[in-house]
């Protein structure tokens, strides 16, 4: 085990971090419920995160642990924002659709 | 790491603006009902002791000096106070223009007038930024309050979708930035702006350094709606209240043009075709020759008025990256001629807004070209303000609009071996064109005849703007060395 986890090096974690983000960026463009879309979005910040961290860890700078907690703090609020919008939105429509969502002149 | 404590003293303007907000979220519940409008006396109070601020501060520095504070956060130079100053005349016009709309559309939310300072606080912050957190947390702070402004008509189906749709599109773009600062601060070891450039070039990993900036090149397109990022734009232009949409496509557009002007003009500039040393100009460039004219295209079909300004601010902001390419590129009167044309362009389209406000109301919402026909005729002078506001739009002499154009294309051509001179040739191309729907609305107002009779939404702090608006807009194209001479 401890053999093991000497092996995983910064790289790996760039990596993940990289296939979490298309993950994300694939999710926002394909899925279509509002939802679904926010959660692929802080999959982004979350993939944005764990690269700002190791780079951190790697250039062994502090200030690169602060920046991923404000965008803890920021990402949050932000959701809060959202979710408050989905919520406006599905009483007035019964769903969270974004592909019908065709009130407005294209 | 030290705490300076006279460093506040350069945040004024952003310190003056985050406390107003915080005092009407109190204030808020002391007024009820139509009491309501008083919260605005003391949101343009705060921004106008914020303008002065900026003034204050502006008049302190020596020209070209740059003072890093907060350990390299932010950053104050005169250029900041100059924005710093505009971001806050934007706020106090956007107050003065609201009170009218929520009387008429009933929206007469309290907790609007402390979104809005507080998300202008986060504009400020963007104008004197020097760091990526720094932007970061601009960015987001303007951002979600834009989003709160523009869903907080809750019942209305049109302003919920538009609050989605800006809200998603606005979110992915901040993973975009987010990513892109990660990966740059990775290449660069730093996430301080004012050694960034130095680190970029001597990195190992180049790949990584031009990847993370176009993810941001990418995300700044998202906020300032560059083609082919501006797919939410239309939308979340028409179903936002009017006040908020003129919020949306002056300030949010200005300091999101703030925010490149530091990142790519200042600090990562002196780029050259066709990639560079740190690779954003070419995107950049053929960025801005999209917008502008898909923006331009996409305006001339338009019908409904707020949809056509909307279109036509793409188009604008696309001007706008040209200015800023013509910056990173080592175009001296970059940086000056794109103020003007910030301070042009916002005051502008402030004042065009305000007249959309103004002529609809309960009843009739009046955004359709065709129900703007006999305004003229009738309403001399809120038409007469229209046109002022439409020809600056269009770039005629002798308004603000014209010289804002003339100097930033000038500064486009002064880049070394015309490397922009064909980008320059599609804006004055698309100027041209963008006259065809400017003056459609000016036909209308002037040369139809009215098919019923109007209705204005009258109140007099929005007739202030209506009149103050113009006023600037003429003095703008008439005296422009005073103008021209702030962003240095």
């Amino acid at each position: 085990m401890n053999d093991l986890l000497t092996h995983i090096g910064y790289g790996h974690f760039l990596v993940l971090a990289a296939v979490l983000f298309v993950m994300g960026v694939a999710g926002v463009l394909m899925r279509r419920n509002a939802l679904i879309i926010m959660m692929s979005i802080e999959l982004m910040l979350n993939a944005a995160n764990l690269t700002v961290l190791t780079f951190a860890r790697m250039h062994g700078d502090v200030s690169g642990h602060t920046f991923a907690l404000i965008v803890i703090a920021v990402a949050a609020a932000e959701v809060a924002v959202g979710l408050a919008i989905v919520v406006a939105l599905f009483r007035g429509r019964r769903h969270v659709d974004v592909d019908r969502l065709n009130t407005l002149k294209h | 790491m030290t705490f300076v404590t006279t460093d506040m003293a350069y945040i004024a303007p952003l310190l003056i603006l985050t406390v107003t907000g915080m005092l009407l979220v109190i204030a808020e519940s002391f007024f009820r009902g139509r009491d309501r409008a008083g919260l605005m006396g003391l949101a343009v109070a705060g921004s106008v002791a914020s303008f002065v601020a900026s003034v204050v501060l502006y008049r302190q520095l020596e020209p070209g000096s740059s003072k890093l504070i907060f350990d390299g956060m932010l950053v104050a130079d005169r250029f900041g106070f100059a924005l710093t100053g505009l971001f806050s005349v934007i706020t106090a016009l956007v107050a003065m223009s609201t009170p009218a709309h929520q009387r008429e559309h009933g929206w007469e939310n309290g907790e609007y007038y402390a979104i809005l300072l507080l998300s202008a606080a986060g504009m400020t912050m963007l104008a004197q930024a020097a760091h990526l957190v720094a932007i970061f947390i601009g960015v987001e702070t303007m951002s979600i309050g834009v989003y709160v402004m523009t869903a907080l008509r809750r019942r209305s189906r049109r302003g919920n979708e538009a609050a989605l749709k800006y809200f998603l599109m606005g979110a992915f773009a901040t993973g975009f930035l987010l990513y892109g600062m990660a990966l740059v601060y990775g290449a660069a070891g730093t996430a301080e702006l004012a050694q960034m450039k130095t680190k970029l070039l001597a990195t190992a990993n180049p790949e990584i350094a031009i990847a993370g900036i176009l993810l941001m090149v990418i995300a700044f397109g998202f906020k300032l709606a560059a083609v082919p990022f501006h797919m939410w734009a239309p939308d979340a232009y028409e179903g936002a209240p009017t006040p908020v949409t003129a919020f949306m496509a002056a300030g949010v557009k200005a300091a999101a043009v703030a925010a490149m002007i530091r990142l790519f003009g200042q600090y990562l500039g002196g780029d050259v075709l066709p990639f560079g040393a740190v690779g954003w100009a070419s995107p950049m460039v053929i960025i801005a020759g999209l917008t502008i004219t898909v923006g331009n295209i996409a305006a001339v079909r338009q019908n409904n008025v707020k949809r056509m300004l909307a279109y036509s601010s793409i188009s604008h902001g696309g001007v706008m990256l040209v200015g800023l390419a013509a910056m990173g590129l080592g175009s001296s009167t970059g940086q000056s001629s794109l103020v003007y044309y910030l301070i042009a362009y916002s005051i502008t389209t402030i004042a065009s807004f305000a007249v959309v406000s103004w002529v609809g109301s309960r009843d009739r919402e009046r955004l359709l070209v065709d129900d703007w026909a006999g305004l003229g005729q009738k309403h001399p002078a809120a038409a007469l303000a229209m046109t002022v506001a439409l020809l600056s739009l269009g770039g005629l002499p002798p308004t603000a609009g014209f010289f804002g154009k003339f100097y930033v294309f000038k500064s486009a051509m002064d880049v070394a071996d015309n490397q922009l001179i064909w980008l320059v040739a599609i804006g004055v191309v698309n100027s041209a064109i963008s006259i065809y729907y400017y003056l459609r609305l000016v036909t209308a107002m002037y040369f139809r005849e009215p098919t019923e009779p109007f209705t204005p939404s009258r109140s007099a702090p929005l007739e202030v703007v209506m009149v103050l608006c113009p006023i600037i807009i003429l003095a703008m194209g008439l005296l422009p060395g005073f103008w021209l001479g702030l962003g240095n």
